[in-house]
C-alpha cells in the first residue's frame, strides 16, 4: 500500500513536470560518453553535491550486495535546466537518501548520467539528461519503478 | 462595474497573487513579465498581435526558446530535402559521426554553431534597438550583435571569428540576418554538420503573432555543400522568466572522458 501511494505521488509529480516546459541545453554528445543501454539504479546516500556548469554532479555512496560501499559520481543537467524544473541548489543535500536511475559511462568508471532522482518522500526530480533515456515525460516514472 | 472593468480587476488580482506567490529567492523565475498581453485569467496571450517598434517594423524583442531540443540541423529540413554535402563535407561529417562527436568544440565550452543555438532548448533574449539587435544566449552566456545601421557585410575578413560578423535588414515583415567571416572551427550542430571559413548563414526571423516566431536558416558553404540549404525552427516567446547564468568553464569534465564509440 505504501509502495502504491509512493507510485501515485511519483505519477503526480511527473504529470506536473510534463506541463512545465523544461529546457535541456545539451552541452555535449551523450553517446560519446555514456551508454544508454547500460542503465543502473543507484540507491544510496549523497556524499557531495556540485551545483556547477556545464553539469551538476551528485556523489552517492552505494552499498553493493557484498556490503561494500562504492562512491558513484552522477552527472545531472545544468543548474539552469534543473532550476527551471523546480530544483534548488539545496534540493539534494549531503546525507539525503536517493534512488537514481542513470546510464553508465562508456569508460567503465563509477560515473553515470542521471535519468531521474527519486526521494524517499515520494518526490521525483527531473534529471535534465539529454540522453535517449532522458525524456522529461518518462524519466520520473522510470525512477519510480 | 462593467464587465471589462470586472475582468480587468480579476486579471489584476490574479497578477498580484502570482507576484506574492513567487518565492523571494526565485526572483527571476515566475515574476510576471510586464507589458505583455494577457488573457482575462492573467495568463500570457500568445495569439495577440505582433508588437511593433517605433519605426513600425515588428519588434522581435523578448525571450525565445524552441519547444523541443534538436541537435541535428537535418531534422529541421523540409521533407524530402537532404544536406547536400560535397565529398569533403561528407568525409568530415562521417568521421564525426563515427566517433559520436567526441571532438565537438562545444563540449569543451567553445562556442556552439549559430544554427543549433536556436534549437538547443535553452532560452535566448533578443533585444531590438535602432542600429543594433543583440541576442543574449543563456547557453554558455554567449552574445551576438547584429548591426542594422546600414553597413554592408565586410568585403574581406581579416579576422575570421567563431561567430562571424552579422548585419541585419528588413525584407517586408521578415528580419534578415546575414553572417560571414567564420574561422572554420565551429560545428554547425552537435552531430557534427561541418562548416569552413567559406560559411555564410542567412537567418530569416518572422514573428507570426506575439508568442510565435518562425526561423529559417540558410547555410551556404561551397567547400562543404554543393548548394545552399535551409533548416527551419519554431520559437516560442517565454513569458514570466529571465535568463540565468551559465558559466560553462566552471566544471567541464566531460571532454576528457569522451571515448567516442
Amino acid at each position: 500500500m505504501r509502495q502504491h501511494t509512493r507510485h501515485v505521488l511519483i505519477a503526480i509529480c511527473c504529470s506536473v513536470g510534463i506541463v512545465a516546459q523544461m529546457p535541456l541545453g545539451a552541452h555535449h554528445s551523450f553517446a560519446a560518453e555514456f551508454d544508454s543501454t547500460k542503465v543502473v539504479t543507484l540507491n544510496g546516500v549523497v556524499t557531495k553535491v556540485e551545483w556547477t556548469n556545464p553539469h551538476t554532479y551528485f556523489h552517492v555512496d552505494v552499498t553493493d550486495d557484498q556490503g561494500k560501499v562504492v562512491n558513484w559520481a552522477v552527472e545531472g543537467g545544468a543548474p539552469n535546466a534543473l532550476y527551471r524544473a523546480g530544483w534548488k541548489p539545496t534540493s539534494l543535500k549531503v546525507g539525503d537518501r536517493v534512488t537514481i536511475v542513470a546510464s553508465r559511462a562508456k569508460d567503465g568508471s563509477n560515473l553515470a548520467n542521471a535519468t531521474s532522482f527519486s526521494l524517499p518522500d515520494g518526490r521525483c526530480l527531473f534529471a535534465g539528461s539529454s540522453g535517449p533515456n532522458g525524456d522529461a515525460t518518462t524519466n520520473c516514472r522510470q525512477g519510480g519503478r | 462595474m462593467t464587465r471589462d472593468a470586472r475582468r480587468g480587476a480579476v486579471a489584476a488580482a490574479l497578477l498580484v497573487v502570482a507576484v506574492l506567490s513567487t518565492n523571494a529567492t526565485a526572483q527571476w523565475q515566475g515574476y510576471p513579465t510586464p507589458g505583455i498581453p494577457r488573457k482575462a485569467d492573467g495568463t500570457f496571450d500568445a495569439s495577440a498581435p505582433v508588437p511593433r517598434a517605433a519605426d513600425g517594423k515588428p519588434d522581435l524583442s523578448g525571450i525565445w526558446m524552441a519547444p523541443r531540443i534538436r541537435v541535428d540541423l537535418s531534422q529541421g529540413m523540409k521533407r524530402g530535402d537532404a544536406v547536400p554535402f560535397t565529398a569533403e563535407g561528407k568525409r568530415i561529417f562521417d568521421e564525426r559521426r563515427a566517433t559520436n562527436s567526441k571532438d565537438d568544440p562545444g563540449a569543451r565550452c567553445l562556442p556552439t554553431g549559430i544554427p543549433v543555438r536556436a534549437t538547443l532548448q535553452t532560452p535566448f533574449k533578443l533585444l531590438q534597438t535602432p542600429g543594433v539587435t543583440a541576442i543574449l544566449y543563456e547557453s554558455r552566456t554567449q552574445f551576438r550583435q547584429i548591426l542594422t545601421d546600414g553597413r554592408p557585410l565586410p568585403k574581406e575578413v581579416d579576422w575570421p571569428a567563431w561567430q562571424g560578423f552579422s548585419v541585419g535588414r528588413w525584407d517586408g515583415e521578415t528580419f534578415v540576418v546575414e553572417t560571414m567571416g567564420f574561422n572554420g572551427k565551429v560545428w554547425l550542430d552537435q552531430v557534427g554538420t561541418p562548416a569552413s571559413d567559406a560559411l555564410k548563414i542567412t537567418e530569416r526571423f518572422q514573428r507570426r503573432d506575439y508568442g510565435h516566431m518562425d526561423l529559417e536558416m540558410i547555410i551556404e558553404d561551397r567547400k562543404m555543400y554543393s548548394r545552399p540549404w535551409s533548416t527551419f525552427a519554431e520559437l516560442l516567446f517565454q513569458p514570466d522568466t529571465e535568463l540565468l547564468e551559465y558559466i560553462c568553464e566552471e566544471n567541464e569534465r566531460d571532454s576528457a572522458r569522451m571515448v567516442g564509440k
